[in-house]
């Protein structure tokens, strides 16, 4: 049997799922965490810058100036800024060049754009985007107070790698315990699946594995072999009533067989009771051998025959089949052949096999009628890795639609009637076919019918 | 009916038989009373004489006093396993030939009658002819299996050469027809039933066609009865054949 991809099991598609699911989660964690942290630091940023320009605003003009100053050298960072213009617009003091466009001096804080003027000799302007408060102070002039917030984008960044950091190797994990769940379980399934298959191929008393964990597989595989325990004591059941029952009928049928061959030793000069005695003797051969059949199909169908397989030269079985009905075949001037070669090992029950062939050679030999053919072959289909055995006739043939139910029990074809039998020589032949796994198959040999056996090759 | 028929088993001249050997006595245990008395009547019928055990105590009472040539032995005694009275026969060194009676016809079934130490196995329910059959065929068991030349009458049969002659005319027969005349030779002048013929010779147990037999038996019957020369192989209605010198 060829192992599923672990891969494509639904238990491997729901880690997957959940994985997804989890990462997401996180995800949408995170950016909150961020969201919430850039939104407080804004804020707290913007409250302090308010605060600062409003105290500053209070001082004198020689303060103000000297508080811009002392801002911008304490500040060893380089995120604050700060200025002071003239009603013109025109720098007094500070590190910013004008006045930032978008910025009104209204003491309400504003996220500007600003080219930043380094102040350790490097000349290089850098936009950057920064927070900031201008207020118009009572001589015309604008005091103007800002912050910068690239720290918020490096947060950013901290969030976003810590967010990989933590998901991909969480994704791997998540992955791996997908792969190895599911391998496990569909061990399990894989191990339940072939008990089963045994299970439906007769052998009714094998039973689902069941771990002593007490998950939910295993609830359900205990709850499968208590209907198989129930379905096993059934058949049981009815296979010991059906039993019993031909055993019972068997028992006066033989009696009155033994009476009636006592009947026609003491009357033997009566011709008239010796002919009744015949035909009822007859009749009760028929009557037996259909008991007796049904008994030995029951019998076949126990599986545990299985156990004393072993490896049957099958072209050997179909030779000495052939030797013991080439007489009959012979008496009613049938061509009778056989090819059979090189022996061709299967693995069965030597003795169910010979009954089987010799089913299907009684059959070919009886519905064939006088100066027909009946042909019988066995050769190895080396493609397919098959013994195949064919017994072909140039008898009647078997109409398309009736091809199954001839392996019926005492399913007899209505152009067949007159020919004496019990109809249970094919339900024989199908019971011994499914307990060694073959396959038989019936075509039209045009005229006449023809078996196909296939079995497993051991060569 | 053909000259060679012979219809049926009371008709058989048990004179020769009777003659050799002190009547042999049988020893039958079972619980099923309508068959033992069918079965004892029959061999009665044939000279022989019986006893009747119904439970397996009284079954290895009477064995242990070992006036008996057969055992008949069922293997279901109200509740008690025959084969294990078999068993304990045979650990006290009870040589005697032993024929067990059972339901079970399973292989499993007959194998194990076989080991515990029957002789032969019949399946219930069976033809008190057949049984008769296998109890003159164990009486009668000879050392001839181990001779290299039969002979009954004009018939003769190197067992080395595989030839067969009946007085100077040499029969070409086949390697199945040998056989089964080996087989015949080997019994002289008793019952073979058909289904000793198809376990025996054919190794088989079950066949959908017993005139199969039939068809084997005349085939090997024309060849060795040439049109002049007097039936040496009959058939017993309802029993089966029997090969006999001519007389």
């Amino acid at each position: 049997m060829r192992l599923p991809d672990p891969l494509r099991t639904s238990i491997f598609r729901l880690t997957i799922f959940f994985a997804l699911g989890s990462a997401a989660t996180s995800l949408v964690l995170f950016a909150f965490i961020y969201w919430q942290t850039a939104v407080y630091e804004r804020d707290r940023t913007a409250s302090l810058l308010a605060q600062e320009v409003a105290a500053v605003s209070s001082e004198t003009d020689i303060d103000l100036r000297r508080a811009v100053a002392s801002r911008l050298e304490s500040d060893i960072h380089h995120v604050a800024y700060a200025a002071l213009f003239d009603a013109k617009g025109q720098l007094i003091a500070g590190n910013l060049a004008s006045i930032p466009p978008g910025l009104e001096p209204d003491g309400v804080v504003r996220s500007v754009e600003v080219d930043r003027d380094s102040k350790n000799g490097d000349r290089t302007i850098t936009q950057q985007r920064i927070l900031a408060v201008a207020k118009r102070l009572p001589d015309a002039s604008v005091l103007l107070i800002g912050r910068n917030i690239d720290e918020l984008r490096n947060l950013r960044s901290v969030v976003t790698r810590s967010l990989l950091l933590g998901v991909i190797p969480a994704l791997t994990l998540a992955l791996f315990a997908g792969a190895f769940l599911s391998r496990r379980f569909q061990l399990k399934i894989i191990a339940a699946n072939q008990t089963l298959r045994r299970i439906m191929r007769g052998n009714l008393h094998e039973r689902l594995p069941v771990a002593d964990k007490a998950d939910d597989f295993d609830q359900m595989a205990v709850s499968v072999n208590q209907m198989l325990d129930e379905i096993e004591r059934m058949v049981d059941q009815i296979r010991g009533a059906a039993d019993s029952i031909a055993h019972d009928v068997r028992v006066p049928l033989v009696q009155m067989h033994t009476r009636l061959e006592r009947t026609r030793t003491q009357y033997q000069k009566s011709g008239d009771i010796n002919a009744i005695v015949d035909h009822a003797l007859s009749d009760l051969d028929v009557a037996l051998g259909m008991i007796t059949g049904l008994t030995r199909i029951a019998e076949i169908q126990d599986d545990r025959r299985r156990k004393a397989f072993t490896t049957v030269d099958l072209a050997e079985v179909m030779r000495s089949v052939f030797d013991l009905y080439e007489p009959m075949a012979e008496e009613k001037s049938l061509t009778f052949t056989i090819s059979s070669g090189q022996p061709q090992p299967v693995r069965g029950d030597a003795d169910l096999l010979r009954d089987l062939v010799s089913n299907l050679i009684d059959n070919a030999i009886k519905f064939t009628p006088t100066g027909g053919t009946v042909a019988v072959s066995v050769a190895e289909n080396t493609a397919a890795r098959n013994v195949v055995a064919r017994v072909s006739d140039t008898g009647p043939g078997i109409a398309e639609q009736e091809r199954g139910a001839v392996f019926e029990r005492f399913y007899r074809s209505t152009t067949t009637q007159d020919i004496p039998g019990h109809g249970l020589g094919l339900s024989l032949v199908r019971v011994v076919c499914d307990l060694h796994g073959f396959d038989i198959r019936i075509s039209g040999a045009a005229p006449g019918a023809t078996f196909e056996l296939i079995c497993p090759s051991l060569s | 009916m053909s000259e060679s028929d012979v219809d049926s088993l009371s008709d058989i001249d048990t004179d020769a038989k009777s003659e050799a050997e002190r009547h042999p006595s049988i020893l039958l245990v079972d619980d099923d009373l309508n068959l033992a008395l069918d079965v004892a009547n029959s061999l009665t019928k044939r000279g022989y004489l019986v006893s009747h055990a119904a439970t397996a105590p009284d079954g290895l009472t009477q064995a242990r006093r070992g006036a008996f040539d057969i055992l008949i032995l069922d293997r279901m005694l109200a509740g008690e396993d025959g084969l294990t009275v078999l068993k304990i026969l045979r650990q006290e060194a009870m040589g005697k030939p032993v024929i067990i009676l059972s339901a079970l016809s399973g292989v499993e079934d007959r194998v194990r009658g076989l080991n515990a130490g029957g002789d032969d196995y019949l399946v219930k329910p069976f033809a008190t002819d057949e049984l008769v059959a296998r109890v003159e065929a164990l009486l009668r068991r000879t050392d001839s299996h181990r001779a290299t030349l039969l002979q009954l009458g004009p018939l003769k049969l190197d067992l080395i050469d595989r030839r067969v002659w009946r007085g100077d005319r040499e029969i070409e027969l086949l390697p199945r027809e040998f056989k089964l005349l080996e087989y015949f030779m080997h019994r002289p002048g008793q019952i073979v039933t058909r289904k000793m013929l198809l376990e025996d010779v054919w190794q088989y147990r079950f066949v959908p066609e017993t005139r199969l037999v039939d068809v084997h038996v005349s085939k090997l019957r024309r060849k060795i009865e040439a049109a002049d020369e007097p039936p040496m192989l009959l058939s017993i209605r309802s029993a089966g054949f029997m090969l006999n010198a001519p007389t």
